[in-house]
């Protein structure tokens, strides 16, 4: 394992909430994200993992509470201050959110393009790898709208990690890939940890990659972080909830 | 609740939301000129836009002008001859042209096909959160999205609204000298000594605005788009009829204001 300094927070999420009307989703989230950590985000559907890793990228603003990185506060930036601390970080949305007026190269050269990288050859080079990491080298060429649902969450990580971010966050990026390309993906986050000491968060309901790949595990619940430990400690926990959820018990009976 | 109070609520309520919506109006436009002054220009797809605005609608627009100008000759052709002065037919219909009927028809038929286009895009990239994701890669959507067709639409209405007074006044002049036998002289000498520079300079200063009409209201649609694809139907909705209901209104004022500086004969 890379090194992970766990002095100093990469991202610090203080007493973060959202409420959506009625819905109180988030209701007081304190969580610390460390440099080169991969934090895997579990927990069950509907309860703001995603609200959550939205806040971090400043993609909604919270009623409450705050997001800080590297000590910047990010709740309170104006859009475009945002857009710059932004390039420092990778998201993969949950339906890969592709521009269906681009090609598959196009979309991933995206984010090259904003950084403002004009070399024509760079570009192709750097999008060749990253398609290639995810293995959809020979598909660059097609539209999103003619791939199937894996391959457009595999073009959406390529487009997360080409412009090689210090921070990339993962809204469950092995949901509805089949087992070998969900180990691919897997040890894509590993390398990439490994290599360029990339912190990643990654939400996900895959427990195999939970113990996979996470340094650290967080379960989110009723509005509020409910573990937070080591892989270790969470298969060792004695609460029944977590037991259950771990081993996917619903209590029901058939 | 009691019946007066009930529908002072229900007027109130109309009221307070009509200013909320002139609000988000005024801040996309406070957005759009923020990223005009960045300098936030993207040629590329300023260029992608003008082709599909502008290089676009020339048929629609071109069909709208000549068959009004058209009309518009027959039946003054038949009024103006109970006065025995159908040969000034030319100077009334280039003038309509150029003031109210160019601008207005080739900007509700604009609305039609470009706003209601520009509406649907946007939203869907809202509701399947590709907004979102141009955010998360850095680039603000008004940057990316509303600049582009603001830029391109000033440039392309103008033009439009051009055409549409051209082949208007050409199917008027083909109809008044070919079907009605206006004599060619006359009906030239009345269109030249009625029109002016002003005439013109007032329809593409209308369809200037015309043109921001259109590109706020049906962008602000989408953005603010949600609950999938009615909501994107909806917003398509809006961005039609606001557009066009807004253009007809701007127009009366605007006629106002700028015959003014532009007058027409002189009841004014």
């Amino acid at each position: 394992m890379a090194a992970i300094s766990y002095d100093k927070p990469f991202i610090r999420i203080t007493g973060l909430k959202k409420s959506f009307g009625e819905q109180k989703t988030l209701q007081g989230v304190d969580l610390d994200i460390y440099h080169g950590e991969t934090l895997v985000l579990i927990g069950p559907s509907g309860e703001g993992k995603s609200v959550l890793l939205k806040h971090i990228i400043g993609l909604l603003n919270p009623d409450d509470g705050k997001v800080e990185l590297e000590g910047t506060d990010l709740s309170h930036m104006k859009e475009r201050e945002l857009l710059k601390m932004r390039r420092r970080m990778g998201y993969l949305f949950q339906n890969a959110a592709l521009f269906d007026s681009l090609t598959v190269a196009e979309n991933v050269a995206f984010p090259l393009l904003e950084a403002g990288i004009r070399d024509r050859t760079e570009i192709n080079k750097r999008v060749q790898e990253a398609l290639e990491l995810v293995e959809l080298g020979e598909h660059k060429d097609k539209m999103p709208v003619n791939l199937s649902g894996g391959m457009r969450k595999r073009v959406g990580i390529a487009r997360a990690i080409i412009s090689k971010p210090d921070c990339v966050l993962y809204d469950e990026p092995t949901a509805g890939l089949d087992p070998i390309v969900t180990d691919v993906i897997d040890l894509m986050i590993q390398r990439l940890q490994k290599r360029f000491q990339v912190t990643s968060i990654v939400i996900t309901h895959d427990m195999g990659s939970v113990f996979k790949i996470a340094d650290r595990v967080a379960m989110l619940k009723n509005g509020v972080i409910y573990f937070i430990g080591t892989p270790g400690e969470l298969k060792q926990s004695s609460d029944p909830e977590i037991q259950n959820f771990i081993a996917g018990r619903s209590g029901m009976c058939a | 609740m009691n019946f007066p109070f009930g529908i002072l609520a229900i007027s109130g309520r109309w009221f307070l939301d009509f200013l909320a919506y002139l609000g988000e109006l005024g801040a996309l436009s406070g957005q759009l000129v923020e990223s005009i002054k960045l300098g936030a220009i993207r040629g590329r797809l300023m260029l992608q836009q003008i082709v599909t605005i502008g290089y676009g609608s020339q048929a629609v627009v071109i069909v709208t002008g000549a068959f009004t100008g058209a009309v518009f000759t027959a039946q003054s052709y038949f009024k103006f001859k109970d006065f025995g002065i159908e040969s000034s037919v030319g100077g009334i219909v280039s003038v309509s042209l150029c003031r109210e009927l160019g601008p207005v028809l080739a900007g509700l038929m604009v609305t039609g096909r470009v706003g209601a286009s520009m509406a649907a895009e946007i939203g869907t990239m809202k509701v399947s959160e590709q907004i979102d994701a141009l955010r998360v890669m850095g680039a603000h959507p008004v940057d990316y999205l509303v600049l582009p067709r603001f830029l391109a639409m000033v440039i392309s209405m103008p033009l439009l609204i051009s055409e549409c007074i051209a082949f208007g006044l050409g199917a008027s002049f083909l109809v008044g000298t070919g079907i009605f036998n206006i004599p060619y002289a006359w009906y030239w000498k009345h269109v030249v000594d009625h029109t002016g520079l002003e005439d013109v300079g007032f329809g593409m200063i209308k369809g200037f605005v015309f043109g921001i009409l259109i590109v706020l209201i049906s962008c602000h649609q989408g953005l603010i788009a949600n609950n999938g694809a009615v909501g994107v139907g909806l917003g398509t909705t809006r961005a039609v009829v606001y557009s066009s209901l807004s253009l007809l209104v701007c127009n009366f004022f605007l006629t106002f204001f700028l015959n003014y500086f532009f007058p027409l004969g002189s009841a004014m």
